[in-house]
């Protein structure tokens, strides 16, 4: 009998609250998802290589569990005492039937262990499906090939997603049932009253709005003007103003409500009043938890944004090389035939559709050059920052590689541009993307053929900046080069240069394999032969791992404060409703139809939602300005204006989606539960 | 004079056999314009059924309720929810004010759901708050207010839109009696001077003794009818005559004479 009443109350719980139920099931799959990490096969890849930076991470990520642990807590804590309070009354009975309180702890203990059982029973299968999904296609996106893949079970995983889960969730729930079962049976049985809770003059709501918006105002300036990056006691300064200031902004909301539902167009829309008076509840009774869930909605926002921003950089490469070359045990010089002929000799030419040579040097004097002309036009342009930067860096410059032509047209060519025709007085500027502020500033200056000078010489600047990369390793990455013909190449360097020579594999050969796979085997043909090389996937890897675990962990951290505060928002509205479900009831004798009552509900669920929704766009408009410096990788990211649209048009587009989703459950819900206060009264 | 409710063979039936509850079981009355009727019967015995069902709360299994011309039956859902709270006022036993609003929102709360401008019954607050003594709370929440401000609240609330008539459950039943007086005092005041059709429910005798008639209703059944010879009998002596037919009510009907 006892059992079976548990099973009943447990079945019940979770029918009642399934958007609860199914937030805890969301959330198992992302802890499992996240502790078997190191199962992915991108992660067991880059084990291979990048082993120390893996090892670190895995040290990370159980920090980041537990945060996410600790956020989960306050939903279980928030829904939990939502939960049993609404059951007050039962509970009340149970013990007026001369339930020992003992007897009722344990049911309530049961109750929710079984519901546990069971989400984790959903989840954990679900879990292990999808993160084998997702191991597949980024194995797939990153060029791994699929064909090695094994399926694979973390056991630890498992374990530690279950004990997390149950970590946050059993003490929860044993706080409420010894709080609730120490009760008395009297305080258990009657209703309290769910009417307005005292209210302080009106004043002192405005002022702490008016505080809250001037600690956001402060928090915003701060944030800004990005010395919080350097100084950890400026850092804790926005951000306990950010998140005190939301509070008290939240604490005061109540007025301008309040404002709203005495005036305005109170009888042109239907229960126009009653409905801001509902939203006036929200934020009277829960003012702090609104707050909460606003901060946890604008952290997703901030993190999706760096997430997706992170795991575009990736894609933003411009990938022509594959491999370069270098003497095994001598600084010496390799020549491209050198190269080809151990390719031929060892059967590994046909692997590779190209081989070429880039020569880069540095002139034979030192400070030989000369920018002048250049700095002075640079100086003319208008005033902004990024020419106030490309100034400070080109205005003392008086060295530079020099780059031979012909090296660099074979490159070209590689990646399918035309070749580039140079005079014998003529250079091009060379410059890293990464160091390239304002990329159209310098193309106009260079349209007007400014003049340099080099080595005595006078050279005039043609064409656009160059920027392709000239050896795979990108850490190697060249500042500021002149490409110049070969005979002026040859005269500046005195013959004292670097011969880089670099090779691209043969496009069907990557095409059947995956680049990956392809580079994995050619690297194994090439550590037999006397050559040393840097393949594109050494300095491919270290990137790759930076933008998974960067883009992994910062969308699991925004998926899981989204749902988090979403949850905490939709059990917010729905159990207030059933608390307060008499109101509906008094205005059904009123005069008002199913449709008129679900209406108003739809309207409340959208403030609802919207409130803490719109303060945290705000705050993230800000927030974005504050955190985008500090998490975009490369200067591009920074300085593209229309690229940060596009991150932040991604970003609102899943935050729509995502709110869209939880607003249709959440009326969805509500509808049925106003009909189910109409059915039982009609029946015939 | 205009008869405003005609209740004709009203049945209804809650379960099958053999375990049917015959709430109500054939209630036949009418009620005629600016009478102040009183319904009075044990627990159970079928005064609040007989109210939801007029109210349109609930569908009964058979017979017609006609309010001026128009059969409940036959209206459609939109149609009786523009009954619910144009044609009728109704008011509660526990007053039933939502408990977020003020006093003044509570009473304006039927014209937000018909969408009347506040303006057509500013006139009527007005009135109404004056006379039923609540000037001074129309600002204040339900937490704020004695029992018998809220019913009179509430009352205001039943009849801010001139309703054809009002059906009241039972609305001294959370009242001391002092409060109880003084909400039947303004209750049949309104009947007399307003010309409001009343239709209480009740079973507390001082509070039917301001009825014009009433009638007495056992097991889903009327069994007796009293009216108030008005003026020539007092309200003491109705209340005396009440009291008797209470009376008879714990041996059934038989013991009726």
């Amino acid at each position: 009998m006892f059992s079976k009443l548990i099973a009943r109350n447990s079945r019940r719980n979770r029918k009642d609250s399934i958007l609860y139920f199914s937030s805890m099931v969301i959330s198992i799959i992302a802890f499992y998802i996240i502790l078997s990490l190191s199962n992915q096969n991108v992660m067991l890849f880059l084990k291979k290589m990048e082993s120390d930076a893996v090892d670190r991470l895995m040290t990370l990520i159980p920090v980041f569990y537990v945060l996410s642990l600790f956020i989960l807590f306050f939903l279980v804590y928030f829904a939990g005492s939502i939960q049993i309070e609404r059951r007050k009354h039962e509970f009340g009975v149970y013990l007026t039937l001369g339930m020992k309180r003992s007897r009722l702890f344990f049911m309530l203990l049961l109750e929710d262990l079984r519901n546990n059982i069971i989400a984790l029973g959903i989840a954990l299968p679900v879990a292990v499906l999808l993160s084998e999904l997702i191991s597949l296609v980024t194995s797939k996106i990153v060029g791994l090939g699929i064909i090695g893949h094994q399926f694979s079970l973390s056991l630890p995983a498992v374990v530690f997603t279950v004990v997390g889960f149950l970590l946050v969730k059993l003490p929860a729930f044993v706080f409420f049932s010894i709080k609730v079962t120490r009760k008395e049976i009297g305080e258990l049985l009657s209703y309290p009253p769910s009417g307005i809770k005292k209210q302080l003059p009106n004043i002192i709501y405005f002022f702490s709005m008016i505080l809250g918006a001037l600690m956001l105002a402060k928090a915003y300036q701060l944030g800004i003007s990005g010395r919080a990056w350097f100084d950890r006691k400026i850092m804790g300064l926005t951000v306990s103003l950010g998140g005190l200031g939301t509070i008290l902004l939240f604490y005061g909301l109540r007025m301008v409500i309040g404002f709203f539902a005495g005036t305005g167009r109170r009888n042109r829309k239907k229960l126009h009043n009653f409905n801001f008076r509902q939203v006036q509840e929200m934020v009277i009774h829960r003012s702090t938890t609104v707050a909460i869930c606003s901060l946890l909605i604008f952290a997703s926002l901030c993190l999706f944004g760096a997430g997706i921003a992170i795991s575009m950089d990736a894609t933003d490469n411009i990938h022509i090389l594959d491999y370069t070359f270098s003497n095994k045990d001598s600084y010496e010089n390799l020549d491209t035939e050198q190269v080809q002929e151990f390719l031929e000799e060892n059967g590994m030419a046909p692997l590779f559709s190209n081989v070429l040579g880039i020569r880069v040097g540095h002139p034979k004097e030192l400070h030989s050059l000369s920018l002048d002309n250049l700095v002075e036009q640079i100086e003319r342009a208008p005033l902004n920052d990024a020419r106030n930067t490309l100034l400070h860096n080109l205005k003392n410059r008086d060295d530079c590689y020099l780059i031979s032509l012909s090296g660099y047209n074979e490159l070209r060519q590689a990646a399918d541009l035309e070749p580039f025709v140079l005079e014998d007085q003529e250079a091009a500027l060379y410059m890293n993307r990464d160091f390239l502020i304002d990329e159209a500033l310098l193309n106009s200056i260079i349209a007007t053929r400014p003049a340099i000078r080099q080595s005595g010489e006078t050279l005039t600047l043609t064409g656009q900046i160059e920027s392709l990369p000239i050896v795979t390793d990108r850490s190697i990455t060249l500042t500021f080069a002149l490409i110049v013909t070969d005979t002026r190449f040859e005269s500046y360097t005195g013959g004292n240069y670097t011969n880089y020579v670099s090779a691209v594999l043969d496009p069907d050969f990557v095409q059947e394999k995956g680049l990956m796979q392809a580079i994995m085997e050619t690297n194994n043909a090439l550590d037999k032969m006397p050559l040393a090389y840097e393949s594109y996937l050494q300095s491919m890897g270290r990137k790759l791992f930076y933008v998974v675990a960067a883009s992994y962990l910062t969308i699991y951290l925004a998926l899981i404060f989204l749902v988090v505060a979403n949850t905490t928002i939709a059990v917010l509205f729905l159990m207030g409703q059933r608390k307060t479900h008499r109101r509906y009831q008094i205005l059904v004798h009123l005069g008002a139809t199913c449709e008129t009552l679900c209406e108003s509900a739809r309207k409340q669920i959208n403030w609802y939602f919207g409130l803490p929704i719109a303060v945290a766009l705000i705050n993230s408009i800000f927030g974005v300005l504050f955190l985008f410096p500090a998490l975009l990788p490369a200067a591009s990211l920074r300085t593209n204006v229309g690229r940060r649209v596009f991150i932040a048009g991604i970003v609102i587009l899943v935050l729509t989606l995502i709110e869209y989703i939880y607003m249709s459950l959440v009326k969805r819900s509500s509808d049925t539960f106003l009909r189910t206060l109409m059915i039982p009264q009609r029946v015939d | 004079m205009q008869t405003i409710l005609d209740v004709q063979s009203l049945k209804k039936y809650y379960g099958k056999e053999p375990n049917q509850t015959k709430a109500l079981d054939g209630v036949s009355f009418q009620v005629i314009q600016g009478e102040f009727l009183g319904i009075m019967g044990a627990s159970g015995s079928g005064k609040t059924t007989l109210l939801n069902c007029l109210a349109s709360i609930i569908r009964p299994t058979a017979g017609s309720i006609y309010l001026k011309d128009k059969e409940l039956g036959r209206l459609k859902e939109s149609e009786l929810a523009h009954y619910r709270g144009n044609e009728i006022g109704y008011l509660f036993q526990n007053f039933e004010l939502i408990d977020n609003l003020t006093a003044k929102e509570n009473i304006l709360l039927p014209l937000s759901l018909h969408k009347v401008s506040e303006r057509e019954s500013a006139e009527r607050l007005k009135l109404l708050s004056n006379y039923l003594d609540i000037t001074d709370v129309l600002d204040k929440f339900p937490s704020q207010m004695s029992g018998g401000q809220r019913q009179r609240v509430a009352a205001a609330r039943a009849l801010i839109l001139d309703p054809h008539i009002v059906f009241a459950d039972e609305p001294t039943g959370a009242l001391d009696s002092k409060n109880a007086r003084i909400l039947m005092e303004r209750l049949a005041g309104m009947n007399a001077v307003e010309k409001t059709t009343i239709l209480m429910v009740t079973h507390n005798s001082y509070a039917a003794s301001f009825c014009n008639r009433i009638l007495f209703i056992q097991d889903g059944k009327l069994f007796h009818e009293l009216r108030r010879d008005h003026p020539r009998e007092t309200q003491e002596d109705f209340y005396q005559r009440i009291l008797r037919v209470m009376s008879m009510f714990a041996g059934g009907e038989p013991n009726v004479f």
